[in-house]
């Protein structure tokens, strides 16, 4: 099925491909001219948890440059108002009916659907990524990719044998200031690196804490829940608010962790790689049902190269943005980011997700000749495009992601028990400590399991 | 159990744990962990306080208890805990102590803790909850309370077991996955 429906590389290359080399050269008015597919020849593809960062990844892919390449025909969520409306939303740009489901599997069957956008809690990512991929879709999935090393071991086990394209939503690494940032990095204009400093502003605290109760009429509480033991539900756990659930969300090291040491994983050369200790500490809420960190110092030692990234969790701890000239993009998202130390200097980004901005010294460096040149993402849709339809390992690969993931449960781990961590990359595994070591998985709920 | 018939430190955690004062109470949960194992079975009485950030924070106390007497070459400590916690299994105890009981045991426990977990399979608001503590739990007594489970448990919940077995490594021949078979039909029609 994929095969008959893959558009082939001359294809792609002479619409959205063309856009590739050149993306800053080509107006959307020429990327509109002959070379499509027809529309029977698109992509179909349909949303796994309709929240509002679900449609807001729909809404992406319509401004993106694969915009008439990919429809959009079944959406799906655990609450009923939810889908209700995106279904309504969508159906104001499809072409097709779009088929709402309470129950995601039903769209695994639909032999007709190529493609899954997954933008559920945290804890869904690994069953419905393995899952898909066991149904042969490509999938796009927010980050961070797991929750747990089990789940991110299992998760590059389902996408590499059923050989489909999968893209994590870390777009940090597909910015245009991160380009400029790696490739100024990678050439050694702040020498060797040692240090990668990354800070970030606190999680929140509940401070409006309420008791447990009936979940609400249009909500399939144990459909949401999902592989998580049970629990009587709580309204403080969501929408949105399970970000701040240790074992749905993880706190900000899991949700901005995933975009600022993704992009110094990429960026350092390092994905693949692996820490040989954590250790963390921090601070926990004093009241509410939200247990994540609230603040959070977590040391990650690397080996052979040796390095050290640390994950700084605090109020007040941002490096000032920096200012920028009238025409320039102003810096967004002062709040988090990182700062690299090396022996002939530092260099500081801000953001990390969907909003990467270097430092002036980067965006102006012009590289001389025999300059090392870096991947150049044209986008983050495009680049899971480009894998869909060449087979390319994408820029956000599912390897990648759970590498860096990794760091956000090792952390997260580390806070918990309250003590350093030895991991072995070449296993996966914890080393030496009994606890932790059964904490690298959780038993999953019958029936939503790996 | 009567506060002042506590000793020092746990009547303490405990009277902390109660404070009307969130940072105190917080202090103390952040703290539990030296406390130790006379703490447990204190702390699972206040888990049902009336009061529900009360009762929360004796919960995460006592998880800081287990996550604290788990770290290496802390094997009596570890036991001790075991052994509190155990108890907290028995029917007497409200469900919600007898779950997060399980799963702390899940942490921390060996074969000691098969038995009165595998106890909890005949329970249908705690089975699943056993279940999956018996999937965590290593060892062969653990698998083997899984096998003899698939076995006496109602029909309706073999699958489960099956789930466990396999994740254990172990194959389940007439009880396919369920994982990829949907069944939650939605109200929402589509729209035109």
């Amino acid at each position: 099925m994929k095969n008959e429906k893959r558009i082939s590389r001359r294809q792609f290359l002479a619409t959205c491909g063309a856009a590739i080399g050149a993306p800053y050269l080509i107006g959307s008015g020429v990327l509109a001219e002959a070379g499509r597919p027809g529309a029977n020849e698109r992509l179909t593809t349909a949303l796994i948890g309709a929240g509002g960062r679900g449609r807001g990844l729909l809404d992406e892919i319509r401004r993106s440059k694969i915009a008439d390449f990919i429809q959009c025909v079944a959406v799906n969520d655990v609450d009923e108002n939810r889908l209700a409306d995106a279904a309504k939303w969508e159906s104001r740009w499809a072409k097709r009916p779009v088929t709402p489901y309470r129950d995601y599997r039903y769209i695994l069957e639909r032999k007709d659907v190529d493609t899954v956008v997954i933008a559920t809690p945290d804890h869904w990512h690994a069953v419905q990524t393995v899952h898909a991929a066991e149904c042969r879709k490509h999938m796009y999935v927010e980050k961070p990719a797991c929750c747990t090393i089990e789940e991110g071991k299992a998760m590059v086990a389902a996408v590499s044998a059923n050989k489909v394209a999968c893209q994590v939503g870390s777009q940090g690494r597909s910015q245009p200031e991160a380009y400029l940032s790696h490739r100024y990095l990678v050439n050694g204009n702040i020498g060797h690196i040692d240090k990668v400093w990354c800070f970030h502003y606190p999680s929140p605290v509940d401070n409006n804490p309420v008791p447990d109760s009936e979940p609400p009429p249009e909500l399939d509480w144990d459909m949401w829940l999902g592989p998580l033991r049970w629990r009587p539900y709580n309204r403080r756990y969501l929408p949105g608010s399970f970000r701040w659930m240790m074992e749905s969300g993880g706190g900000q090291i899991r949700d901005r962790g995933a975009h600022v040491m993704s992009c110094a994983m990429w960026w350092m050369g390092a994905d693949g790689t692996g820490p040989v200790s954590v250790e963390a500490t921090g601070t926990s809420p004093p009241r509410g049902v939200w247990d994540s960190a609230v603040t959070m110092n977590v040391t990650y030692t690397f080996k052979n190269p040796d390095w050290v990234m640390t994950w700084n969790q605090q109020e007040g701890n941002a490096p000032p943005a920096e200012e920028r000239k009238p025409g320039e993009d102003r810096i967004e998202r002062p709040g988090y980011g990182a700062v690299y130390h090396g022996t002939k200097g530092t260099f500081t980004h801000w953001g990390g997700d969907g909003g990467t901005w270097a430092e002036r010294k980067a965006r102006e460096w012009v590289p001389p000749a025999g300059a090392k040149d870096v991947y150049r993402s044209p986008g983050h849709w495009e680049d899971w495009y480009e894998g869909i339809t060449t087979g390319k390992k994408t820029i956000m690969n599912i390897e990648a992601a759970v590498g860096v993931a990794n760091l956000c449960v090792l952390g997260n781990l580390s806070f918990l028990l309250g003590r350093e961590l030895s991991w072995d990359q070449t296993k996966r595994e914890i080393v030496g400590d009994e606890q932790a070591r059964r904490l690298v998985g959780r038993p999953q709920r019958h029936p939503y399991h790996l | 159990m009567p506060e002042e018939k506590l000793s020092g430190a746990v009547a303490d955690l405990i009277a902390k744990i109660r404070d009307k004062d969130p940072k105190v109470r917080a202090e103390a949960r952040d703290n539990a962990g030296n406390v130790g194992a006379p703490a447990v079975k204190p702390l699972s009485s206040v888990m049902t306080d009336e009061n529900f950030e009360v009762a929360r924070e004796a919960e995460r106390a006592l998880w800081k208890i287990v996550r604290h007497a788990g770290r290496p070459k802390a094997d009596s400590e570890r036991k001790a805990v075991v052994t509190e916690l155990i108890p907290l299994l028995g029917d007497i105890q409200p469900v919600r102590v007898r779950r997060e009981a399980m799963w702390m045991l899940s942490e921390i426990a060996g074969d000691e803790a098969v038995a009165p977990v595998a106890a909890q399979l005949s329970d249908k608001e705690l089975r699943e909850d056993a279940r999956m503590v018996l999937e965590r739990l290593p060892g062969q007594r653990s698998l083997a309370a899984l096998q003899m489970a698939l076995k006496t448990v109602p029909e309706e919940f073999k699958i489960n077991i099956a789930q466990s077995l396999r994740a254990r490594g172990v194959s389940v021949p007439g009880l396919p996955s369920q994982k990829l078979v949907p069944t939650r039909k939605t109200d929402v029609k589509p729209t035109e």
